[in-house]
Formats: C-alpha cells, sequence, structure tokens
C-alpha cells in the first residue's frame, strides 16, 4: 500500500520541528542541527525498509540525531583540546554528555524558539518563509519551490544564505524577553499569514489557489496558537485563517473562476472550519486586551462568515470594523477592502468616494483589484461604460490567469453600443507603427503609452481623454522621478497628443526644470596622484591637463586643432572665436603629443577610421589619416582610468577635472 | 487532504482503563494542538434506512455482522495519505490490535 520512504516522508513531517528544535538547543546553531537532523532522516531511510518502522518514530529519529550531535561535540571539543590541557577533559565530556541529557526530553518552547528564529528580523522575508517552511514544516526544498514556482535551487541557496545569516548575526535560540516577544511574535504571525496568502490567493500562475500553502500555514497557526496560548492575536489570526479557508470551496465555479464572497454558494462553506474559526476568536476574546490587526480582520470574517445569505451581511458593522482597521493597519488593501465595506453599508457613491483617493496611490498602481473593485461600484452606479473599461483594465493587469479570464467575461457581459472612434489602445498601436521613427524613439515613447494604457484602460475611447486623466496617471506613476525622465515622459505625450490630433493633453504636466548637477571637483591631493602616475598614455595626459588648466568645455578642448595652437602664448583659438588657454604642465606635454604635426586634430584616435565610417575631412589627421577622438571614447578612457581612485569604484567624468574647488 | 479514518471493534483490543483513556486522551490532544484532528467521535449501532421500489423501510441494529460497524472516527487534515496511515499506526499502537478504514473525503 504505502512504501517505506512514503512513510518516512510523513513521520518527518510530523517530527521534524521537534527533531530540528531539540538538536538546536543542543548545538546552538540551526543549520548544523538541520544536517544532523537531515542525517537522522537518511538513517531511518536506511534502517525503516529493512527493520520496520520503529515504534516510535518520532523519538528513534531525536535519538540518532542526538547521537551524531554529541559526536559532533566530541569531535569540535577534542580538536579545541589538542590546545588546551588534558585537565579540562573530564569537564568537557561532562558538558557534552549534559547536553545530550537536556536534549533528551526537547522544551515545550523549543518549537517556538525555532519559529522566532527562523522568522527573525535580520532575514529579508522571503527567506523566513523559506526557512520556516523547511524547519518548522518539514517540507523539502523540492516542495518548497514548487509551491512558490521557483526552483529549487534558488529555495536551497536561500535556505543555505539564511542559515548562514543567522549564524553571522550570531541569533539566539532563545524566547525574546516581554517586550520583544511582540514585536518578534507578529513577525512570526506575518510569515504564517504571507504562507497563507500565497497559498489562498496566489500571485501568479494557474491556478487561484495552493490549498497545499494553506494547510501548512494553518498548521503553523495551531502550533503556535497551542505554544502561545495568552496572546490574543495569535487566535486571532487562527481565525482568521479558518474562516478564510472554510470559503476554499465555493471560492471558485465549475471551470475555476474565482466567485465573489457574495456570490458563493454559502452551502459550500465548511461548517467545520467556520467552527473552529469561531472557537479560536472566544480565546483571542478571553485573552483580552485591544483587538489588533489580526483579530480585526478575523472580526470582519466572523461577520461574514455569521450571515447566512449574502444580503443578510452586516456591512455597517464591518465597515465600522474597517474603520477601526485601518487606524492600525493603514495598508492600500486595507483601505481598497474599506471603500468596498463602506460602498455596500453607505452606498456606491460613498464607496467610490474612498477609492478615488486610492487611485493616486503608487503602491496601488498596478492593482487589479483597484480596477476591478472601481469597475464594480460603476456598475451599481448604472455608469456601464465606464465600469466595462475598469473591468478591461483589471484584466489587463492580473497575473492570474483564472483572475484574468473572469475580469474579461465581467466586462463583456456589460452590454454597451461600441463607441465611435479609435480607443486609446488602437491609436497607441498606430502611433508606434508609423514608419518615421526610430527604434530608440518607439521604445521610449512605448514606455510612456504603456503606463497610459495601463492607467486608463485600452478601451477608452480616444475623443474622450482629458488632460486631467492624463495628468492623474503622470502624478501616479512618475511623480517622484527626476525632471528628465518626466520631461521626456511629458514630450512623448505630447508627440502622441499632436499625432491624433487632440488638444494637448499634456496641459497639466508643467515641464520641470533640469537642472544638473556640477559635478564634486577633485581634491589637488588627488590630482597630483593622477599626475604622477606613469602607466598614462602621453594623449592621455595632455588632454587632462589641458581640460584641468584651461576649464574649457570638452567637447571645445577636443575640437581643437593643431593650427590653432599658440604654443608660445599657450593658448588656443577655437571655432567659435574663443580662447582657450593653458599653464606648464600642458605646455611641457603639448609638443610631444603633436610630434612636428602641423594641420588636423589637436587629439586623435588610436586608429585609422575604417572606410565605412569615414569621418568628415575636418574631423581626421592629413598626416597620420587618424580620426579626432570622440567624446565618448575620452570619457570612458578617464573612467577606467579613475576607477581605481574613486571610493565608489564608478571612476570620474571628465568634467570634474574642469570644476574648480 | 481530509480522511475519515473508523476503526472496528476487535476482541483484542485492550481492556479500556484510565490508563487507556489516557493515553488516548494525550493523542487525541496532540493531533488537535497540530492542528491535524478536525473531528473524533464513537458510534452507536446503526440505524439502516432503506429505499426499494419506492418503498421505504427502517431498520434498527445490531446486524449479525456486528465487526463491520463503525465504532468510532476520527476526521484528520494531512498533507497525504501516508500522514494518515501513520497515524492510524500510532492509533493502534495505543489501543491495541484492530482493524481500520481510511477514506478520502472528497
Amino acid at each position: 500500500m504505502t512504501d517505506a520512504h512514503s512513510t518516512v516522508g510523513a513521520v518527518w513531517k510530523l517530527e521534524s520541528a521537534r527533531v530540528v528544535a531539540g538538536l538546536t538547543r543542543m548545538v546552538h546553531d540551526v543549520g548544523l542541527a538541520e544536517e544532523l537532523a537531515q542525517d537522522a532522516l537518511v538513517a531511518a531511510l536506511e534502517q525503516w525498509p529493512v527493520q520496520g518502522v520503529p515504534d516510535n518514530p518520532g523519538a528513534w529519529l531525536m535519538a540518532i540525531a542526538k547521537r551524531r550531535a554529541v559526536d559532533h561535540i566530541r569531535r569540535s571539543r577534542t580538536l579545541e583540546r589538542k590546545q588546551e590541557q588534558l585537565a579540562h577533559e573530564t569537564h568537557e565530556v561532562h558538558e557534552a554528555a549534559e547536553a545530550a541529557e537536556a536534549a533528551e526530553a526537547p522544551e515545550r518552547d523549543d518549537v517556538l524558539r525555532l519559529m522566532f528564529m527562523s522568522c527573525h528580523p535580520v532575514l529579508p522575508t522571503e527567506a523566513r518563509v523559506a526557512l520556516t517552511l523547511r524547519l518548522v514544516g518539514g517540507l523539502t526544498a523540492q516542495e518548497i519551490a514548487r509551491a512558490f514556482l521557483v526552483s529549487e535551487t534558488v529555495i536551497a541557496r536561500r535556505i543555505a544564505d539564511a542559515k548562514r545569516t543567522l549564524a553571522d548575526n550570531g541569533v539566539r535560540f532563545e524566547l525574546p524577553d516581554g517586550a520583544d516577544l511582540a514585536a518578534r511574535l507578529s513577525d512570526v504571525l506575518g510569515v504564517i499569514y504571507l504562507i497563507f496568502n500565497e497559498g489562498y490567493s496566489a500571485t501568479s500562475g494557474d491556478d487561484l489557489m495552493r490549498p497545499g500553502l494553506c494547510l501548512e500555514a494553518r498548521r503553523l497557526g495551531g502550533l503556535l496558537a497551542e505554544l502561545a496560548p495568552d496572546e490574543a492575536e495569535v487566535h486571532g489570526l487562527v481565525a482568521l485563517m479558518e474562516i478564510q479557508a472554510s470559503r476554499e470551496a465555493a471560492r471558485t465555479g465549475p471551470s475555476g473562476e474565482p466567485v465573489q464572497l457574495h456570490e458563493q454558494n454559502r452551502g459550500r462553506w465548511d461548517p467545520l472550519l467556520i467552527r473552529r474559526g469561531f472557537t479560536a476568536m472566544l480565546r483571542a476574546r478571553d485573552a483580552g486586551g485591544p483587538p489588533g490587526p489580526y483579530v480585526l480582520q478575523a472580526a470582519i470574517a466572523v461577520c461574514h462568515a455569521q450571515a447566512r445569505r449574502a444580503e443578510d451581511t452586516d456591512w455597517d458593522q464591518i465597515a465600522a470594523l474597517y474603520d477601526a482597521l485601518i487606524r492600525l493597519l493603514p495598508t492600500p488593501v486595507v483601505r481598497l477592502n474599506r471603500a468596498v465595506a463602506v460602498g455596500m453599508a453607505r452606498g456606491p457613491r460613498a464607496g467610490l468616494d474612498l477609492l478615488d483617493s486610492l487611485t493616486a496611490d503608487p503602491a496601488l498602481r498596478d492593482y487589479h483589484l483597484l480596477p476591478g473593485v472601481r469597475g464594480d461600484l460603476l456598475h451599481r452606479l448604472g455608469r456601464y461604460k465606464e465600469a466595462r473599461r475598469e473591468f478591461q483594465r483589471a484584466a489587463s493587469l492580473t497575473r492570474n490567469a483564472a483572475e484574468r479570464a473572469f475580469l474579461e467575461r465581467r466586462a463583456e457581459e456589460i452590454e454597451t453600443p461600441e463607441t465611435d472612434g479609435p480607443t486609446l489602445g488602437e491609436a497607441a498601436e498606430a502611433f508606434l507603427a508609423r514608419d518615421d521613427l526610430d527604434a530608440q524613439t518607439i521604445r521610449s515613447y512605448g514606455q510612456t503609452l504603456r503606463r497610459l494604457r495601463l492607467g486608463l484602460g485600452d478601451r477608452t475611447p480616444l475623443a474622450s481623454l482629458t488632460a486631467d486623466q492624463v495628468t492623474k496617471v503622470f502624478r501616479t506613476a512618475w511623480g517622484d522621478a527626476a525632471a528628465k525622465t518626466w520631461n521626456r515622459h511629458r514630450s512623448a505625450v505630447r508627440s502622441f497628443a499632436s499625432w491624433a490630433d487632440l488638444d494637448d493633453l499634456a496641459a497639466g504636466l508643467e515641464r520641470r526644470a533640469e537642472v544638473r548637477a556640477k559635478p564634486a571637483a577633485l581634491e589637488p591631493a588627488y590630482l597630483d596622484a593622477l599626475w604622477s602616475r606613469t602607466d598614462i598614455p602621453l594623449r592621455e595626459r595632455t588632454l587632462w591637463r589641458l581640460l584641468q588648466e584651461s576649464a574649457a568645455p570638452v567637447r571645445t578642448v577636443l575640437s581643437l586643432n593643431v593650427e590653432d595652437l599658440d604654443l608660445e602664448d599657450r593658448r588656443a583659438r577655437t571655432a567659435k572665436g574663443a580662447w582657450v588657454t593653458w599653464r606648464s604642465g600642458t605646455a611641457r606635454l603639448l609638443p610631444e603629443l603633436l610630434a612636428g604635426r602641423t594641420r588636423g586634430p589637436v587629439f586623435l584616435a588610436d586608429r585609422r577610421p575604417a572606410p565605412a565610417r569615414m569621418p568628415a575631412e575636418a574631423d581626421l589627421c592629413p598626416e597620420t589619416g587618424r580620426g579626432r577622438l570622440s567624446y565618448e571614447r575620452a570619457e570612458y578612457l578617464f573612467k577606467q582610468a579613475t576607477k581605481s581612485l574613486d571610493p565608489t569604484g564608478d571612476g570620474h567624468t571628465l568634467r570634474s577635472l574642469r570644476s574648480r574647488p | 487532504m481530509r480522511y475519515l479514518m473508523t476503526s472496528l471493534p476487535s476482541d483484542t483490543a485492550r481492556e479500556p482503563d484510565e490508563k487507556l483513556h489516557a493515553e488516548v486522551g494525550a493523542f487525541v490532544e496532540e493531533l488537535t494542538a497540530a492542528g491535524v484532528l478536525l473531528a473524533t467521535g464513537g458510534l452507536d449501532s446503526p440505524t439502516m434506512t432503506t429505499s426499494r421500489n419506492g418503498e421505504f423501510t427502517v431498520t434498527d441494529g445490531p446486524f449479525a455482522e456486528a465487526k463491520e460497524v463503525a465504532v468510532s472516527f476520527a476526521l484528520v487534515d494531512v498533507r497525504s495519505k501516508e500522514e494518515a496511515i501513520e497515524i492510524s499506526r500510532r492509533f493502534f499502537q495505543i489501543v491495541g490490535d484492530g482493524t481500520g478504514y481510511i477514506q478520502q473525503v472528497l
């Protein structure tokens, strides 16, 4: 029926958290503890198929792992002892035995300590998730990778890095003190809820849900609730997850499409899980204290669960709970949900007002639920055309295939007469398909228009486009961008508007002044170091000296010709009639650089130009046939040469040479 | 995955005493804490209802094959069938020999 290998796997999942936690207490290193535990797992895989599954598999695994741990401690002690006196020996061995003794009866809090460790704030969020699933959930790297749709290597590396980070930061295997506990506990809760949500509303991929992750998260939550029974928020999170999970079967229709809460068949809600959720809520209430964010969210979930029919939902109560929640958790998503609740409790107009204050939030720029909800409210207000555009926009923003299909269908269901004239999407395509634009311009314009299309909807009739709408999208997308970026997008819009023969769509967008920061001047000591370098070719040394001594623009200096130079007076006349002057440093180098040349560019390229790229005659040296040194090349060489001297490692620009300190 | 686990009465099971109650109690508590156990309970002998050619009959148990009547059940939520089997194995380790069924709840 079942082979020994899958039995080992099942037992491992049930026991690994305790084994790893007990070992961590022994060896004080979660990475090592996990390795030792894995050794025990390998031993089980070897022995159980032959000898049968032991009576108490958990204890068996723990005993093997513990033996390896003691061996390990002895070995490392032996190494240390070689430098120490033998007198310590008895004491050391005694200590190892004591540690082994301690691991015999793992403390109840060991697993809790392990959770605090794997959700430690020194780790990036992704690492916390992976490590928790691995150490506490007993999942393999492969299982975690499959759940998050990334490769196994990525997860393995993430876990290895996380263990190293914990060790490097000296994170201890201990329970945080009273003051710290609440904060650290909320880190743990955050990780569990993240796992749950990844399972509950898969952010990408073809499935709407990955039930395995939901179960794992609920399991972790239940474990935490047993370990920290006095914390209301823990029970709040458990309640929230149980009730959300209770809707699992009702959340999708026959073809996998999402079914919204108010349209779900409540008969398919799982009463068992709802009851468990209610029980957890009671425990949260018994724990006391002011309601935290999880308790409030759970209370909202309870409200929904209590309504037998969608129309029985107590929206006033839910809106009030959101009013409280928003003070603790003013995230864009909570604000969005609050707008939905208010839309139900106080009418779509009120909901829309709240929602429209959110549309300018950059965090929600690409969040498909925003136009989705907006479409809903507009639909209820009878503004069908706008509603349809919002649904289409939402569909274009979601990465989840099931959700996209659902939103597209909602848009199609709204029957409105087709509007005359081209839509924004069509016009943008036609604009970009012109053949008089070069590739770079198309790319640049494309970026601007893509943002406009995502922000306003592809189906928006071109004729209805207003400068106000454009301004809004701009402020959301590029409000904080550099002036240069802003102006580039702005001119793209102006170009598009004039092509489409529309009023100036950029009317609300002011051109921003581009201040070019003057590069920091190089220190005299730095310059001295530069001049004393012997590995720099003559041409570069001369150019840099000249730039520094003349303070003339780089392009002017590069455009100098030999016949313009007056070496006696240390000056040259430029094409525009101005003078470039220099001092002794350049004067020493110039004659050598010119090497008897009488005409052509002062600064020459390294090679002769290829026939196909022959420059104008004025830029060619009649004697050597080489072209004029280009700005780009000169800049590159300077950057390369100064990289080693620049603390940021980027190198300097030629402009920094001409700046006076 | 949800599984309904039922166990049949047997002659070879341990005599129920306080120790057994305590051990089973601890086992149930552990499974509950781990989020595995959703519901558990015992079952009285069944009442059978039949509808044949539209004629509805009610037959009270016990039946002749009392051995095939479930006496206790557990509804568990586990990651795999192997986990359900492992739980069953541990259950029989506590209560003594017997027979059980494991059926996934679809």
